[in-house]
């Protein structure tokens, strides 16, 4: 194009993922400012509000980590499943359906003491969001079904469902204007942790750091790579890919369908827009993130403060989709100075 | 269930399906030159956002979709330039690119959801057809907006089957590296592709907007554009068959608020009776089982011929990896 030409260089840029998330940031702030600017507000007034309800106090902290629980949990759900290669665009539906699952135990037992009734709405929650990701898991595995269309749909059928329940079944009647369940039991609440965070930060942390960890020594998370790098070469080690891509992506959803427990636990009832879109965010964190878990905790929690300050900012008449449009942008910029990390813009002709 | 209520729900089947085939067949073409948008929903909301806002402007709804396609043709041609250009994987950009259009569409029209409509689609009453029983108040009283996209169809499948232009496109999305070699420009017809697979959802959000549910608020697509990703691979990327699944899916959409009323009444004889509810929000979620099913049966039929995807979909292209 233009007389240019992507020519890959020798070597890769050390450090070129942190400097391509430095360039998608910086250019998400300069299109962000100009929409503020378009919208009539003073965008260094309105981030240095969002930066301050997001990191400048122990409080604001508090809020960005509770929203980088589901982002980050989402981000390893996709970036289990990417680590091998495959795509599981559906952690938006799995959060839901972990919710649904954690809901119906609490359901069942209303009466059971707090530690016991989290810990059941929990484990429900990550049989809840595996299921919903074994159907896709079955027909990759042995049928060679693309993953992406039909985890991508099985969202849509997620957010019907439990459309279904709070306008249906589990319609709280005492409850005015938009439809929803009843509250939980109060002990189902998780544990507060320090100012507004509870105890879901620090098991997505453990789950998070235990992935990690996992992932980068272990057999398992190996085999992993090997499988995602080349089918051939797994099969040809032994490594069986049928039973690794059902496990990897029955993961996937149960990782993510954890995301739904916890936000449950921290919400006292479910609603139609549990999952907040954080299951797609989430793909965006784990691309970012190059599917490295490690990565996954600090993008997860930068997008949790870009979230949390584009909610803050709802006072000042700005619309909190701002917080999207710089998330979406940040992955833009990012992809595309990415590129740059192992190629070179040279003059056609020159390079041969 | 009578006559009105019939030709109340093919008339609805229409809207849904105009809307439907709009949206799919742009992502049709962009699929054919082996370019995955997954940005279709976000793309609809912008064109619908920017559709409105012309039409509340001008209050001419042909400027408002001319300007919504011109929009979402540029607003596409930027998963055009990071996945084409650049290279960067077609699915996490498609995915941002649907993030985006949302989170802009909703920024942008905040003031616009209050509006009344400036501007709507009218229907088309052919004179002399339009008497016609059963036809004329349904296919030949349709909106100009329904005509155009059967004639895009037309046109998208005699280009793609029967031009040298088309044989180029679905070349690229065969094998790029193969096309090049014969002289064809790769990332040129993807552009293009992905551009004009833009402007068909910008007019697919004119549509939305400005005719099936005049209106706009941030949850105005709900889901549409992945249902329009989905009859893509339901129509086996022939515009022939996507206009089928249109259809069908339109008539899954129309059906589902209108089950209420084929309810059982009084005067209906006992043994025709629906003697359960089917709830409409169940019904709303078969075109996307139904597609997971299409996608599981093209599978097993498929193991043991070529495929009926675009072989090159979702690869990027860079010359020097030849």
């Amino acid at each position: 194009m233009f007389g240019f030409t992507l020519v890959r260089r020798e070597q890769q840029i050390r450090g070129g993922q942190a400097l391509a998330f430095a360039v998608g940031f910086v250019l998400a702030m300069i299109i962000g400012a100009v929409l503020l600017l378009v919208a009539g507000h003073d965008p260094v007034s309105i981030y240095a509000k969002m930066a301050d309800k997001s990191i400048g106090s122990p409080q604001a902290w508090s809020t960005t980590l509770t929203q980088a629980v589901p982002l980050g949990l989402a981000g390893l759900a996709v970036a289990v499943a990417g680590s091998m290669g495959l795509w599981n665009i559906g952690a938006e539906g799995q959060i839901i359906a972990g919710a649904i699952a954690g809901s119906w135990v609490a359901r069942l037992g209303p009466d059971l003491p707090g530690p016991m009734l989290i810990t059941l709405m929990l484990v429900a929650s990550v049989v809840g969001g595996g299921l919903l990701a074994l159907g896709p898991a079955l027909a990759r595995a042995h049928l060679g079904v693309n993953e992406i269309i039909s985890t991508l749909m099985l969202n849509e059928v997620a957010i019907r469902i439990v459309r279904y329940l709070v306008n249906g079944p589990w319609k709280d009647p005492t409850a005015t204007g938009f439809p929803v369940a009843p509250e939980l039991p109060e002990q189902a609440e998780l544990p507060t942790l320090f100012e507004r965070a509870n105890i879901g930060v620090l098991i997505a942390g453990v789950v998070l750091l235990a992935f990690g960890f996992f992932a980068a020594r272990s057999k398992w998370g190996y085999e992993l790579r090997v499988a995602g790098s080349s089918a051939k070469t797994a099969e040809y080690v032994g490594i069986s890919l049928k039973a690794k891509i059902l496990t990897v992506l029955v993961l996937s959803g149960a990782i993510a369908g954890l995301a739904g427990g916890i936000r449950l636990g921290s919400a006292s009832r479910i609603v139609e827009g549990i999952a907040e879109g954080w299951g797609f965010a989430g793909i965006i964190v784990a691309a970012l993130a190059l599917m490295r878990p490690a990565n996954v905790v600090l993008v997860a929690i930068a997008f949790g403060a870009v979230r949390v300050g584009g909610v803050a900012i709802k006072g000042e008449g700005v619309p909190a989709s701002i917080a999207d449009i710089i998330q979406a942008l940040i992955l833009l910029g990012a992809l595309g100075a990415a590129v740059f990390t192992s190629y070179t813009l040279t003059r056609r002709g020159a390079a041969s | 269930m009578n006559e009105e209520t019939l030709i109340g729900l093919f008339v609805s089947v229409i809207e849904f399906g105009t809307l439907l085939y709009l949206a799919a067949l742009g992502e049709t073409i962009a699929e054919k030159s082996g370019v995955l948008n997954l940005g279709v929903e976000g793309m609809i909301a912008v064109g619908g956002m920017s559709a409105y806002w012309v039409g509340v402007e001008t209050g001419n709804p042909w400027l408002a979709a001319l300007f919504a396609a011109l929009a979402v043709a540029a607003f596409a041609s930027l998963h055009g330039l990071v996945a084409v250009v650049l290279g960067a994987d077609q699915v996490v950009s498609g995915l941002a690119l649907t993030i985006l259009g949302l989170g802009l569409a909703a920024f942008l029209g905040k003031d616009l959801v209050l509006q009344p409509p400036g501007a709507t689609f009218g229907d088309l009453e052919i004179p002399g057809l339009s008497s016609i029983p059963w036809l004329g108040d349904t296919i030949f009283s349709m909106s100009a907006m329904s005509w155009l996209a059967a004639a895009l169809g037309v046109i998208a499948w005699l280009v793609l089957s029967r031009t040298r232009a088309g044989l180029s496109l679905r070349a690229v999305g065969e094998s790029a590296a193969t096309a090049d070699a014969a002289g064809t420009r790769v990332v040129g017809i993807r552009l293009m592709a992905v551009a004009i697979g833009g402007a068909f959802a910008g007019l697919a959000g004119a549509y939305l907007t400005l005719k099936l549910a005049p209106g706009w608020n941030e949850g105005a697509v709900g889901g549409l554009g992945w249902i329009a990703v989905a009859l893509v691979i339901f129509g086996a990327w022939k515009p022939g068959r996507v206009l089928l699944g249109a259809l069908l899916f339109g008539g899954l959409l129309a059906l589902g608020p209108r089950l209420q009323t084929f309810r059982c009444r009084g005067e209906v004889g006992e043994g025709t009776c629906l003697s359960y509810e089917i709830n409409p929000i169940i019904v709303s979620m078969l075109p996307y089982l139904l597609t997971i099913g299409v996608l599981v049966l093209i599978s097993i039929r498929s193991r043991n011929r070529p495929s009926v995807a675009p072989a090159a979909i979702g690869l990027a292209y860079r010359r020097e990896e030849r």
